[in-house]
């Protein structure tokens, strides 16, 4: 594997490599390194034109200027990285990219994490009731996703979903109709998801529209939307309810134990509420305390399902450590909403909370809280536009490999077993379907970046692509070759990492290599 | 779907009887592949509908506003400035009156004007057509690159295909968005059919390694070798035994690829490295009028309509080959509908058991 | 003994195009417990959709009829819930393909574990004690090894024994079997078998066991049900039907099978073998069938690759041979870092002019690989590959293409070997027109005349292979192996896709032809009795060696490798006396090898 491993690296630099060196001779071709001096009447002009080609050093041939730049790159393996200059505004290009790179992998990967996990899931929905009304429509809005301009999108997203969306929030004013209609499409989603014969799809339908509207108007009418919290009811609510689908999703309802770990988890999570929010009151939080207190969670939760002993206790102690993942999420939110009221208030907010340009609020004086409040708020539309495309892609994807793996004959087998459909699902067909979505994975992670050049754009958020577009239309090549060589890193990266993902879950790889 | 009939695996193999036909095969008894494909085509409802629409969309756009020298029906171009009919130049089209319009019309500007009076319907036909022939144009370059450079890698093996697919490689590293870029700056505005074939040089690669995956699979089939045995060249094992059973593949791809390449061409011409004013292309409007979206609309909505009904048509015909190339691909029914027609049958069904009663 | 299944008016339907048709109608039977009722059919039959329909496993668009009672439980139309209780506890089935049955991400312990802890409350080490316990059953060695092995890390014959066990695990009334044994060689089935056998004794359930070879019914059945299309056309005990079959579709069902040593007379094999030094063996019908139980060990060590030639294929002819092998070994060439492959060792074969030439093994022999290097299609690497006196290897392009002119070959499966998106008068047209420049009216006549000559309509040569029956397609295929009049031909397996009775047809118009034309022929094949048929010599290969070579009647009846008797014993016949008597000497021929070595 390691052997394995290597080698591809080695493959990939080597075409890094040639790809760099094509690249730097096209992008030479195509800057116009005169571009603001063509109009020019000055009269030293021909001094103009020679001083410029001096500091772009544009009488050395090409391909020298290219090994110089590559002698800069290679720098950075002794911590002297040299990138080069950005020669409209003399910043050094490294300078440039502090930032950039995390805000784009920032972006990109909130993107792909809740594509995977809902194009996974709504495609495995989706394949297992083929040729339905449900999965009929999911087909058409994943197409019409898919031939969205991601363009276009983000500008709509501006307009209705920030502009719109923070006068609405300003006046929240429904009308009732509208959330009938709402209500009655959720009521229509959960009863082709779940499917059944007529009597459950009533049911289903019924409960689902009904649930929906309640809630609706709960949010409408106690003017939660306008100070959105979750609080200790929320958050036992929404835990509660989490963990009774994990364990139907884990192990199924009929194992006790595991439900009993989920729930016994949620109860000691919400005995653990009060201390936390003293803790987060009292101390400075930063990211590394967080995770460490999501993996005191987790702890906790395997041990709730390891201290119940019975047959399976491996079964409670992954439901209980799941439910305690999803429920130290919720516990995040409820407390980053805290900070909402003040967060609004704000003299830069000036109650417009949803943002439409940049990755922070200049200058806000924020502590942590806050802050992770204000980097989702900006995060929101640019992952959106990036998500309504990715997820579309998952989507079609994992349905077309859901259809195929419940297609073959171990299927059958597991049928043949006696073992319950959900079991067939989710442990025998799933496992395999995810399989080959690990090699879309790479690929829609390079799309991604792409998407990312235009949504960045759009968003002014001050990112790889930002600088790729703008290094362009100012025709800087230092900034453009460093965009290159680190989206070449990032692809590489990527299919790293789908190798390995591809490895851990078929073990005919991982056996014989 | 496959409907399989489980049989044992080898069953597969193991051919029904001399005149005797396996239930499977029932519904395509006597029909030719491409009759199959057809018939299936023609199921897919939604790839029906994506065909005839892209058709109307082409037909329309190119007669309304004529091509080269030959004039459109439409009395406007798209370059010229008239006067400012509505406020803001709004459309003049307006809904029948049972959907909350004024009474059905059309109107001088249908789909309104922009600052300086231009025909935003003359605009819009106008880059359609420059994008639609930029898609096509892209759409074969890709075609006929991805299938040589993926033929050449399956056929041949060994270095040719280490070296090709190192190049494939390459260009799935980077964005085709990037790329694209760099090369529409290259060509820098030009043409829209330079800009078109630079992008076909691009949007190859997932072509050809599916057309080498089918080729390292054909390569391997009983009838490849019968024709080497009998001493076909290789160019004629290809072209003639090859090609014919990968067109599956390249028909869908080549859809697919198309579906990207109008994606593609617009976003380039938004970020302005692909068509550049004064030519019109649908993204290039778009670019040109993002920022008075919030003033006047529809000179937004209009050209992003038609990429998006474009790129869905596509798609849609796209899934509608897949589906009728794969073999495997079978409709079964729901169960109300096969009890439906289960019951409309239920005479004969009630014979054929009482038949079988008897025996 | 008491009934465990109960099948009245059982039928299956699909629905296919816009209408039911029918799969099978009026299946009634009854198994008891601890009995072996074959169901047997060619394809089509709907002999494995009548027991999936037990199962409730038939594919969405089947639906299932009748009235099927597991003890007093009836199962047609049960609820879903209902039959999951049902599966894998009291039905439980055996898959033909064990590779694609069982999950590749899964270990076999797992999912064996896996079937015991649905149905039972036994604790995961418990239950894994039990699946080893199985395991132990179903004789795999080193259970505990293998417990944590994914199935691709296993054989084919483990992979099956895996299957055995899962389907035992839970101790179930009624065991289907599916082709069990189908996908597996000829010497792992008897192994198979007999395991199956065994654990009949053992468990007392009552098997259904599917299969389309009368050899395999003859050794395991004690009742049997034919179908054809649907229908059941016969129904009795094993020795009524292959004694005294009364449905002439049963008669020419037994008379299509292929017997081992139909081809000389048992008196004259007794005498030839009574002839050789070593009497231990036993002839059952002239056929070499095992050894007596106090034989000593074989002359040959079972693991030796010495060739051995037999009296009658000493002394070398004068005459040019048609395909001559001196010390040719055979490689695949290597792929991307794999390295290259040895499927073929130092093999001596020769073959003259007009003569056939059987070759059986068992797959990954590289019987299969020797035809493929005798077209040209790959290189041999030592030794020398003479065609008619020419070392191919030596050829320029040139004189390649006119070789090619002369040799040919037929290949296995029938609905590969046709280019499916071209008329099948054009692929056996395509040789007529590359070398002789055939073009429209005479290459039509040729084309038509070939026709005539595998019996086949004039009519056909328009259509696809896909609108043609197995049986039709390898027509078609020899039709183009012979347009060139080749004084070789290569025919790879040319009948084991196909039926028993269409096969026999098949051999028959190849007789016909090689009698006809007088070419040269290797016939491959797995099945010893099918090689037979048609073959003057019989070469036996293993792991790319060829270890024995002689007339029929000397490989059948005095074999002298220990593997090709091995091979022999292991083939099951269709007579189920015989098929006993075979049985016994057998078992002494493994217990002999076991002391041995």
């Amino acid at each position: 594997m390691i052997r394995f491993i290597l080698r591809r690296m080695l493959a990939s630099a080597a075409i890094l490599l040639v790809l760099t060196f094509a690249v730097y001779h096209l992008l030479d071709f195509a800057m116009d390194y005169f571009f603001d001096l063509r109009a020019s009447t000055s009269p030293n002009i021909d001094q103009l034109f020679e001083s410029r080609r001096r500091l772009l050093n544009l009488d050395t041939p090409v391909t020298l200027r290219y090994f110089d730049w590559l002698a800069g790159v290679g720098g950075c393996f002794i911590g002297q990285c040299d990138l080069g200059t950005a020669w409209v505004s003399g910043q050094e290009v490294t300078s440039q990219l502090q930032g950039a790179i995390a805000n784009t992998v920032k972006l990109v990967t909130a993107a792909t994490l809740i594509s995977i996990v809902m194009g996974v899931l709504i495609g495995v929905i989706s394949a297992l009731r083929q040729y339905t009304g449900f999965d009929y429509v999911i087909t058409f809005v994943s197409f019409l996703l898919y031939s969205l301009p991601v363009f276009w999108v983000a500008v709509l997203l501006k307009q209705y979903g920030a502009i719109e969306f923070n006068n609405f929030l300003n006046n929240p004013v429904v009308s009732w109709p509208v959330v009938i209609v709402f209500a009655v499409i959720a009521g229509l989603f959960w009863m082709g998801a779940i499917g059944g014969d007529a009597r459950r799809r009533v049911i289903v339908f019924a409960s689902a529209t009904v649930v929906t509207f309640a809630v609706t108007a709960y949010v409408l009418l106690t003017g939660w939307l306008e100070s959105p919290r979750i609080g200790l009811i929320g958050t036992a609510l929404v835990s509660a309810g989490f963990a009774v689908a994990v364990t139907f999703a884990s192990t199924g309802l009929r194992n006790r134990r595991a439900l009993a770990a989920a729930l016994i988890t949620v109860v000691v999570g919400l005995l653990l509420y009060m201390p936390l929010q003293n803790l987060f009151y009292y101390v400075e939080m930063n990211i590394p305390a967080m995770l460490g207190l999501l993996l005191i969670a987790l702890v906790i939760g395997a041990a709730i399902g390891i201290a119940l002993r019975g047959p399976d206790r491996s079964a409670s102690a992954r439901t209980g450590a799941l439910t305690a993942l999803l429920m130290s999420i919720v516990v995040f939110c409820d407390r980053v909403l805290q900070e909402w009221d003040r967060y609004v208030a704000m003299p830069q907010i000036n109650n417009r909370p949803i943002a439409t340009i940049g990755a922070a609020t200049p200058n806000l004086q924020a502590d942590f809280w806050m802050g992770m409040l204000d980097s989702f708020t900006h995060l929101l539309l640019p992952s959106i536009a990036l998500i309504l495309i990715s997820f579309a892609l998952y989507t079609r994807y994992e349905r077309a490999s859901m259809l195929e793996v419940m297609n073959q004959d171990y299927i059958r087998t597991a049928r043949a077993k006696g073992l319950t459909e959900r079991t067939v699902v989710m442990r025998h067909g799933l496992r395999n379907a995810l399989i080959p979505v690990t090699s879309v994975m790479a690929v829609d992670i390079v799309t991604l970046i792409g998407g990312a050049v235009i949504t960045e754009t759009i968003f002014g958020w001050s990112g790889m692509g930002k600088l790729f577009i703008d290094s362009m239309n100012r025709n800087e090549l230092d900034p453009v070759m460093a965009y290159i060589l680190i989206t070449g890193l990032l692809a590489i990266a990527a299919t790293l990492l789908a190798d390995f993902l591809y490895g851990l879950l078929d073990p005919r790889i991982r056996v014989t290599s | 779907m496959t409907t399989f009939i489980p049989g044992p695996r080898g069953q597969g193999a193991e051919q029904p009887g001399d005149s005797q036909d396996s239930i499977e095969t029932k519904d395509i008894a006597g029909l030719s592949q491409g009759q199959i494909v057809l018939r299936r085509f023609l199921r897919h409802k939604g790839a029906l509908v994506g065909l005839i629409t892209i058709a109307c969309i082409a037909l329309f756009c190119y007669s309304a506003v004529g091509v080269g020298p030959i004039p459109g029906w439409w009395q406007y171009n798209h370059y010229s400035s008239n006067p400012v009919l509505n406020p803001q130049g709004a459309p003049t089209m307006s809904l029948p009156a049972w959907l909350g319009g004024d009474g059905f019309a059309i109107g001088q500007h249908p789909f309104g004007q922009d600052d300086i009076g231009r025909d935003n319907f003359a605009r819009v036909m106008k880059g359609t057509q420059i994008s639609l022939m930029v898609m096509v144009v892209i759409g074969v370059v890709g075609l006929v690159i991805g299938s040589v450079i993926g033929a050449l890698a399956g056929f041949y093996r060994g270095w040719l295909d280490n070296v090709l697919m190192r190049i494939t490689d390459g260009f799935i590293i980077l964005p085709t968005l990037v790329v694209g870029a760099i090369l529409g700056k290259m060509v820098g505005g030009a043409s829209a059919i330079a800009l078109a074939l630079a992008l076909g040089l691009i949007l190859w690669p997932t072509l050809a390694r599916l057309v080498r995956g089918e080729f390292l699979g054909l390569r391997e089939r009983e009838f490849v070798d019968a024709a080497r045995v009998t001493g076909a060249s290789d160019l004629r094992i290809m072209l003639k035994h090859m090609f014919p059973n990968s067109m599956g593949v390249i028909i869908v791809n080549t859809s697919l690829l198309m579906a990207q390449a109008i994606v593609l061409e617009t976003a380039l011409s938004f970020l302005g490295f692909g068509i550049t004013s004064p030519d019109v292309s649908l993204g290039q409007l778009i670019n040109e009028y993002q920022s008075s979206f919030a003033t006047r609309p529809w000179l937004f909505w209009w050209p992003g309509l038609f990429i998006i009904v474009i790129a869905l048509c596509i798609n849609f015909v796209g899934d509608g080959l897949r589906d009728a190339f794969d073999p495997r691909q079978k409709r079964v029914p729901s169960k109300r509908v096969m009890d439906r027609a289960a019951r409309r049958n239920a005479k004969t069904a009630g014979d054929a058991a009482g038949k079988g009663a008897a025996s | 003994m008491n009934t465990i299944l109960t099948v009245r008016d059982l039928g299956v339907e699909f629905w296919v195009g816009d209408e039911w048709f029918t799969a099978a109608e009026g299946v009634n039977y009854e198994l008891r417990a601890g009995e072996v009722l074959a169901i047997v059919g060619e394809s089509g039959s709907g002999k494995s959709q009548t027991s999936m329909s037990l199962m409730g496993l038939l594919p969405r668009n089947g639906r299932a009829t009748g009235s099927a009672r597991l003890g007093d439980r009836e199962l047609i139309g049960a609820s879903e819930a209902e039959l999951r209780r049902v599966r894998g506890n009291e039905i439980s089935i055996i898959f033909q393909e064990p590779m694609t049955a069982l999950n590749p991400v899964y270990t076999v312990g797992f999912q064996i574990v896996e079937t015991l802890r649905v149905h039972t409350d036994l604790a995961p080490h418990a239950a894994k004690e039990r699946a080893l316990e199985l395991m132990r059953l179903v004789e795999i060695p080193e259970p505990e090894r293998r417990f944590g092995h994914y199935p691709h890390q296993l054989s084919g014959g483990q992979r099956q024994r895996i299957m055995i066990a899962q389907a035992l695990a839970c101790q179930p009334k009624l065991l289907i079997a599916d082709e069990p044994t189908t996908a597996l060689d000829v010497t792992v089935q008897a192994e198979i078998l007999k395991l199956m056998r065994e654990l009949r004794e053992k468990i007392d359930s009552g098997i259904i066991l599917i299969t389309h070879d009368m050899g395999v019914v003859a050794d395991m059945a004690d009742r049997i049900l034919v179908m054809k299309r649907g229908k059941v056309v016969e129904h009795g005990t094993a020795q009524e039907i292959f004694t005294d079959p009364k449905d002439d579709y049963t008669k020419q069902l037994l008379a299509a099978v292929p017997h081992l040593g139909a081809s000389f007379s048992a008196a004259e094999a007794q005498e030839a073998a009574q002839a050789q030094e070593d009497d231990s063996a036993v002839l059952v019908g002239g056929v070499f069938a095992g050894v007596t139980e106090d034989a000593s060990g074989p002359a040959i060590p079972l693991e030796s690759n010495e060739l051995f030639l037999h009296d009658s294929v000493r002394g070398t002819p004068s005459t040019t041979p048609a395909l001559e092998l001196k010390g040719a070994s055979i490689e695949y060439p290597k792929q991307g870092r794999g390295p290259a492959f040895r499927a073929a060792h130092a093999v001596d074969l020769r073959i003259e002019g007009g003569e056939v030439v059987g070759l059986v093994g068992e797959s990954g022999s590289g019987k299969t690989t020797i035809g493929r290097a005798a077209v040209g299609l790959l290189p041999v690497v030592e030794g020398t590959l003479e065609i008619d006196g020419t070392d191919i290897a030596r050829l320029n392009r040139k004189r390649l293409r006119e070789l090619r002119t002369r040799i040919s070959i037929v290949f296995q499966d029938p609905g590969s070997s046709l280019n499916p998106r071209l008329p099948v008068g054009e692929s056996i047209g395509e040789p007529l027109f590359l070398h002789e420049g055939l073009k429209g009216a005479a290459l039509s006549a040729r084309v038509e005349s070939l026709l005539d000559s595998v019996e086949l309509p004039r009519s056909m040569r328009n259509r696809y292979p896909h609108e043609l029956s197995g049986g039709q397609r390898q027509r078609i295929g020899i039709a183009r192996s012979l347009a060139l009049d080749p004084m070789l031909l290569i025919a790879d397996e040319p009948t084991s896709a196909l039926d028993v009775s269409v096969q026999v047809r098949v051999l028959e118009l190849f007789r016909q032809l090689q009698e006809e034309k007088g070419f040269a022929c290797l016939f491959i094949s797995h099945d010893l009795a099918v090689v037979e048929m048609l073959s003057a010599k019989i070469a036996v290969m293993r792991h790319g060696y060829l270890l024995e070579l002689g007339s029929p009647r000397e490989i059948i009846s005095t074999p002298q490798h220990p593997y090709t008797q091995r091979l022999l014993a292991a083939v099951p016949v269709p007579d189920p006396e015989e098929q006993r008597r075979r049985r016994t000497a057998r078992d002494a021929l493994l217990e002999q090898e076991q002391t041995v070595s």
